[in-house]
This record gives structure tokens, C-alpha cells and sequence, in this order.
């Protein structure tokens, strides 16, 4: 039964629909999740003219999305201006720090200059929560359809090809030429639609992190930063994450300071809660002051793709690419951490590739292999493969990297700034004799500053 | 009654009662920090307005008053599968409390040639309880409040209503038309469908009324408003007596002490 609109008694009517009209390729492509890489797909693809409907499961996006905190922004800033957007604060302070589970800590921090200039390399803390609901407004703007609380729970097929995908809703498959799998690490429509295998328990890494609250001031005092400067702290050895082979993180973000650890999803099956690997780490003396008065605000937990190139799955399909952290794409070389600006990258190029392959009216895997193409070229698949060594290298010299190095630090360094009666000299030979034991001699120094020598290269 | 029933359904947006604070220094809520969502219990009505026309036969039309971005609720009615809806917007309901209010939605069920009028049992930001008998009485209708479900006989143009009262429930008949209360949690809304939602979504607009379009521009508003809010504090948590007990016995020991 449809009513049109009448005017009677100069009052207009409402329009009454009861039959609801099919969208069945309606949309010229769905993406499947509205987080940084679904957002940047899809917001292409509608600057290109096409129809795109985004599916989100979350009530908003960025509800379910988790990372450590720092933006890398240079993509985001060709796609929308991003003056307007809920940036925290820019990273004014990098600290590498490494921690023994004696309490002992050993740091190098940098400030350089340049990064207080605008755009301030391109590095910037945000809250998820607050920045995905903006990027994807920006999308909205640009004509994307974006629907929340809906669940992508697979994949149509018609022959091999990709034609749709079906919701947890009534009425909930809807066809469309292409779909855009953006669904995060925990993929698992692609995987469950055989689009890539179930990743290996070493190529996934468990991450759990907490927000507290705290005055700006206290921030500002306690990191030492002025206006929107922030501080980025990466944290390494076995004060950081106990047992296991990972890593700690501290960033501020405008009222709160965001804290979490991230280490290989094996160590936590071998019994290393990340409950208990968060407590160690927020109580180790060198991390504890940091947050020490704050309000928890928020506690999240996500697994995240480290597999690195290897691990990356077929991109492109009939039908369907696959982005962002479904993808694999999240880079951990010890010093660089990451995943959100690769996600953008990837779905800006699968967004250019869906519009050029549907403008030839093609949607099959060779049409789309464009995709593929551009991001093997990008920075993205490049970095993932000059730094595909480091996860397999750390991990088997786990001991020396993150009990024995830690605590010849810190022994070295008593011994170096010692106060006695002993010459410098003396105290200079003590130093040394424990970093080159800890190390397994000169020749096992030798043998692992080689190991290690791609780490800054 | 071939054509079924005409049934109105009233939903308010209100801030997310999972999000909301009280500020502390005004004793006011937080409204803005809470996103603006679909009152709770206005689910249950909209799923009592669906099952009815399931059974009877008609259309649903949801209506709510608010600014222009309270259409959201509109939406989210229509996605669940209400046929159309209506916006009562206007500056000068602004400030209307709850008589002036129901002054509006009842003028706007008269407008629909509504038969049955079904609302949530209050709104989680106000919790007055107070509109859907204000309906009935502006427009001198029958009523059921507290209503857990619902039994039409269309033949006899007749509603039954099953009435949560102390001690146990009551079933009253009544005939059309009729203003429903139901409770909260009464029944187990259904979700929205996938291409409903995108329609409701996309492409489906509310007609919007103002008050002179319902004759009511000088009844309505913060001046015909006969609440009046004599004031608002906080009351502070009573600090509890705590005693430690070892064991179960000396926790025995205690209660029979202190009892």
C-alpha cells in the first residue's frame, strides 16, 4: 500500500510506504566496515561519482576500533581537510625507552625542532572514537551511505564471483558489483568466505590498552609539553611486557593519557594474561608516575595483523578487494609502530581501482588488480617487506633483547657513573665488561649489531 | 473498519540514558554529552503499533515533536517498519512541558483520524509518565496506561488491553478511539530490516506541522507551561557504617550482636 502526499484542509499528509524497495545493485559497491580503511575507500569511490552504501556494526564508528594512538596523517590530509578534526595533540617528543623488571629504565628521547612546525610530520594521538565518527562523516558529506549497527556475517556468491554480502538483519542480503572488505583484524567474513586463510598464531599479536583521565595541566607538567604538543613513549624489554616478546606504549592525548602493551598472541596463549601484562607494566616505577591519579576511563583489547608481507593474503578478488587490517597491513619494526596510515593508503587505492574497473563496466579480479599493483608499489607493501625480518629476528633472541640487555644497561651504568675512591677509568672497564658479556663477547656483539643493523636502516 | 486501523505511534528523542550525566553544580542533565537516540520504552510502543496492524489490518504513522534533527526517531521508527511519519516542529513549542505537549500530539492523532494512539510508558529524560493521558484527555479518549499487550477485535471496533496493577493485572475493553501507555520492556521490538533501514535512511521524509498548522500557536510553548521547577539539588551518598568480619562465624556473631 503506497499513499502519495495530499494537501487537504491545507494541511499536508504524510507520504505512507508500507512495501520497501529493494537497494539490490542499487550501490555500486559495499564496504564492509567504516573504520579508517572502509572510510577511505569509500570516500574515493564517492568522489569518483560512484554510489557506495558503508556497513558498520558498531553503533557509531570508532566504537569498535582500537589502536595505541598515534595518526600518521599524510594520506588523510589529500583526501579532507583536517583542520576540523578531533585531532588531540601533535607528537612534539618520541622516547624509546627500555625497561628491565628490576625497575631499571634506560631512554633516549627526541625533540626535534621541525616537529613543532605545522603539519607537525604529520603525527598526531586521536581517540578512535571521536576521529573514525568524523572521517566517516566526511564520507557522508562526500555521498556515502553509511548504515551502523548492522553486521556483515558473509559473503553472495554468483559462479566464484563476488555479487553482495548478507547482514544479521531481516531482509539482509543486498547485492552490489563490488565488495570493499575493511572489517579489521578479526576478518571473519573474508575468511570465512575463503578470501584469505585463518592467520597463523605467529603472524597475530594481542594488544589491550587503557585510557585515563587526567587534568591537562598534570599532562602538560608531567610530560613536559606546552599548547598541543604531546609525547609519544614506546617502551621495550622484559619490565614493559614480562615474558612475553612485544612492547609498551604511553601517548597523551588532550585530557587523558592512553596506555597499553602489545605482544605476540602466542605468549598469551602460553598463560601471560593482558590483564596481569598491563598491571606489570602500569606498576613498573618508570610508568606508574605517568599515570599515576587517573581516572580509567576506557579498557579495550584487539588482536593486530603482524605477519608482515608474507602473512599479506590475495588483495584482489571477483568481486571483492580486501583493506586496512584485513589486509595484514600494520607494520611493527620496533621502532616504527604502524597501521592506521597504511589502512588509508589501501583504501584509497582500492577506491581509485573500483572506480576505474566499474567506469569499464568491470568489477572481475583483473579489472581490480590495480589495486594490488598501487599498494605493492606504495610505502606500505614496501616497508612491510624491508622490515619483514624483525619479528622472526626479535623473537629468537628474545633472552638477550629483553631480560639480559635491559639489566647490563642499567649495570653499566652504575658502573659508569659510579662515586668512589676508583679512577673513570676503572669504572669505564666495568661498564663495558658487562655490556660484552651481556652481548656474549665482542664477537657475539659483533654478531648481533649485524643482526640488528637493518633495524635503522 | 475494511481499511484497517489508523494507528499513531509517539516517540520522543531523548540523550542516550546509557551516556548521561547530572551535573553536578546545576543539578541538570548533561544533555548535549549524550548522544540523542530513540527513548527506550518508545521501542516497545513502536513494536505493540507494528503487531497491531499485523493483526488488524492499516498503517502506522509515527510522530514526534522536536527540532528538525529529532527526524532521527522518525527514521528509526519507519526502519523497524511504520509507514510514514510526521514532525511537529516549531519554535514556538520550545519550552512546552507536558500539557502543551500532548496538547500537540493529541491535535496531530485528530489530524491522522487516528483510531489508536500508542506510546511509550515515559520518556527516560523526564520520566513524567504524563503524556499519553494528556492525549486522551486534550481529545477526550479513552485510555489504557501501563498496557503489557494487546488484544483488537476489529469486528467489534474494540481494543482489549492487559493492565500491569498492584497485585496482579487487569484486562479492560474500550472502544475507538484509544490512547496506549505500554510498558517498558513489554514486548521484544523487532529489528529493522536491511533495505527498510536504508529506505527509511535515505530516502523517506517526514511532512512537518507547526503549530498554527494544528490551530495551536498560542496554547503551546514555555508560557503555557504550567510546570514550574522550584529547584534542583543533588543528594550526596550517606557514608555506610563498614566493620570487617574474619569468618562466617564471627559474621554470625556480629548480625546476632547488632540485630
Amino acid at each position: 500500500m503506497s499513499r502519495e502526499a495530499t494537501t487537504a484542509g491545507g494541511l499536508q499528509r504524510p507520504t505512507l510506504r508500507t512495501e520497501t524497495p529493494s537497494y539490490d545493485d542499487a550501490f555500486d559497491a559495499v564496504v564492509v566496515g567504516a573504520g579508517l580503511a572502509g572510510t577511505a575507500a569509500a570516500l574515493t569511490m564517492a568522489r569518483d561519482g560512484l554510489d557506495v552504501l558503508m556497513l558498520e556494526r558498531g553503533p557509531a564508528p570508532g566504537t569498535k576500533n582500537v589502536f595505541g594512538g598515534v595518526l600518521y596523517t599524510p594520506t588523510i590530509r589529500e583526501l579532507v581537510d583536517i583542520d576540523g578534526a578531533p585531532l588531540e595533540r601533535y607528537v612534539a617528543e618520541k622516547r624509546f625507552s627500555i625497561l628491565s623488571s628490576d625497575g631499571d629504565e634506560t631512554a633516549i628521547s627526541m625533540r626535534p625542532g621541525a616537529w613543532r612546525d605545522e603539519p607537525h610530520n604529520d603525527s598526531y594521538t586521536v581517540l578512535r572514537r571521536r576521529f573514525d565518527e568524523w572521517f566517516a562523516k566526511q564520507a557522508v558529506e562526500a555521498g556515502v551511505t553509511l548504515v551502523t549497527e548492522t553486521t556483515v556475517t558473509g559473503l553472495l556468491r554468483d559462479g566464484g564471483a563476488v555479487v553482495g554480502v548478507t547482514t544479521d538483519r531481516p531482509d539482509g542480503e543486498i547485492h552490489a558489483p563490488v565488495v570493499v572488505l575493511a572489517e579489521g583484524a578479526n576478518s571473519l567474513v573474508s575468511e570465512g568466505a575463503e578470501l584469505k586463510e585463518r592467520p597463523e598464531r605467529d603472524a597475530v599479536a594481542v594488544s589491550v590498552k587503557e585510557v585515563f583521565k587526567l587534568d591537562r595541566d598534570t599532562i602538560d607538567d608531567r610530560f613536559r609539553l606546552d599548547g598541543d604538543a604531546g609525547a609519544a613513549y614506546q617502551y621495550f624489554g622484559e619490565g614493559a611486557v614480562g615474558e612475553a616478546v612485544g612492547g609498551g606504549f604511553v601517548y597523551t592525548n588532550k585530557r587523558s593519557v592512553s596506555v597499553g602493551v602489545v605482544y605476540r598472541v602466542e605468549d598469551a596463549a602460553a598463560g601471560q594474561t593482558p590483564e596481569a601484562t598491563l598491571d606489570a607494566f602500569e606498576s613498573h616505577p618508570a610508568v606508574a608516575p605517568l599515570v599515576r591519579g587517573g581516572r580509567r576511563i576506557e579498557y579495550s583489547a584487539h588482536v593486530v595483523p603482524e605477519g608482515g608481507a608474507r602473512a599479506m593474503p590475495d588483495l584482489v578478488h571477483d568481486g571483492a578487494v580486501v583493506v586496512g587490517d584485513a589486509a595484514g597491513l600494520v607494520l611493527n619494526s620496533g621502532v616504527h609502530l604502524e597501521g592506521t596510515n597504511m589502512a588509508v593508503e589501501s583504501g584509497y587505492h582500492a577506491g581509485k581501482a573500483i572506480a576505474a574497473a566499474l567506469a569499464d563496466g568491470r568489477s572481475d579480479a583483473e579489472a581490480l588488480a590495480a589495486y594490488a599493483r598501487d599498494l605493492d608499489q606504495s610505502f606500505v607493501v614496501e616497508n612491510l617487506r624491508h622490515y619483514d625480518w624483525f619479528q622472526r629476528t626479535i623473537a629468537a633472541d628474545r633472552q638477550f633483547l629483553f631480560e639480559d640487555l635491559p639489566r647490563a644497561l642499567a649495570s653499566a651504568e652504575t658502573e659508569y657513573f659510579k662515586m668512589d675512591r676508583a679512577s673513570k677509568d676503572e669504572h669505564t672497564g666495568a661498564a663495558r665488561d658487562h655490556l660484552v658479556a651481556a652481548a656474549g663477547g665482542w664477537f657475539g656483539a659483533a654478531k648481533r649489531a649485524w643482526r640488528f643493523r637493518r633495524m635503522l636502516s | 473498519m475494511n481499511d484497517g486501523w489508523n494507528i499513531v505511534v509517539c516517540v520522543k528523542q531523548v540523550p542516550d540514558a546509557d551516556d548521561v550525566t547530572i551535573d553536578p553544580d546545576t543539578g541538570t542533565l548533561n544533555r548535549s554529552d549524550a548522544p540523542a537516540v530513540l527513548n527506550k520504552p518508545d521501542h516497545n510502543a513502536v513494536e505493540s503499533a507494528l503487531a497491531l496492524r499485523d493483526a488488524v489490518g492499516g498503517t502506522v504513522t509515527a510522530v514526534t515533536m522536536g527540532p528538525p534533527p529529532a527526524s532521527a526517531v522518525l527514521q528509526a521508527a519507519v526502519a523497524a517498519g511504520a509507514d510514514g511519519g510526521v514532525l511537529l516542529t516549531d519554535r514556538a513549542f520550545g519550552g512546552s512541558d507536558t500539557w502543551p505537549t500532548s496538547l500537540a500530539l493529541a491535535r496531530a492523532a485528530e489530524e491522522l483520524d487516528a483510531d489508536v494512539v500508542i506510546c511509550g510508558e515515559e520518556s527516560t529524560d523526564s520520566s513524567t509518565g504524563q503524556v499519553p493521558p494528556g492525549i486522551a484527555a486534550h481529545n477526550g479518549w479513552a485510555q489504557l496506561t501501563y498496557t503489557e499487550s494487546l488484544d483488537p477485535r476489529p469486528d467489534e471496533g474494540v481494543l482489549v488491553g492487559t493492565r500491569d496493577v498492584e497485585g496482579g493485572y487487569e484486562r479492560v475493553a474500550t472502544a475507538l478511539p484509544v490512547v496506549v501507555a505500554m510498558v517498558f520492556g513489554a514486548n521484544d521490538p523487532r529489528p529493522a530490516g536491511l533495505h527498510r533501514k536504508i529506505f527509511a535512511e535515505t530516502e523517506f521524509e517526514p511532512v512537518q506541522w507547526t503549530a498554527a498548522d494544528l490551530g495551536i500557536e498560542d496554547r503551546v510553548g514555555l508560557v503555557n507551561s504550567p510546570t514550574k521547577v522550584g529547584g534542583m539539588d543533588t543528594a550526596s551518598p550517606v557514608e555506610r557504617e563498614r566493620t570487617r568480619v574474619d569468618s562466617v562465624e564471627a559474621l554470625y556473631d556480629h548480625l546476632a550482636e547488632v540485630l
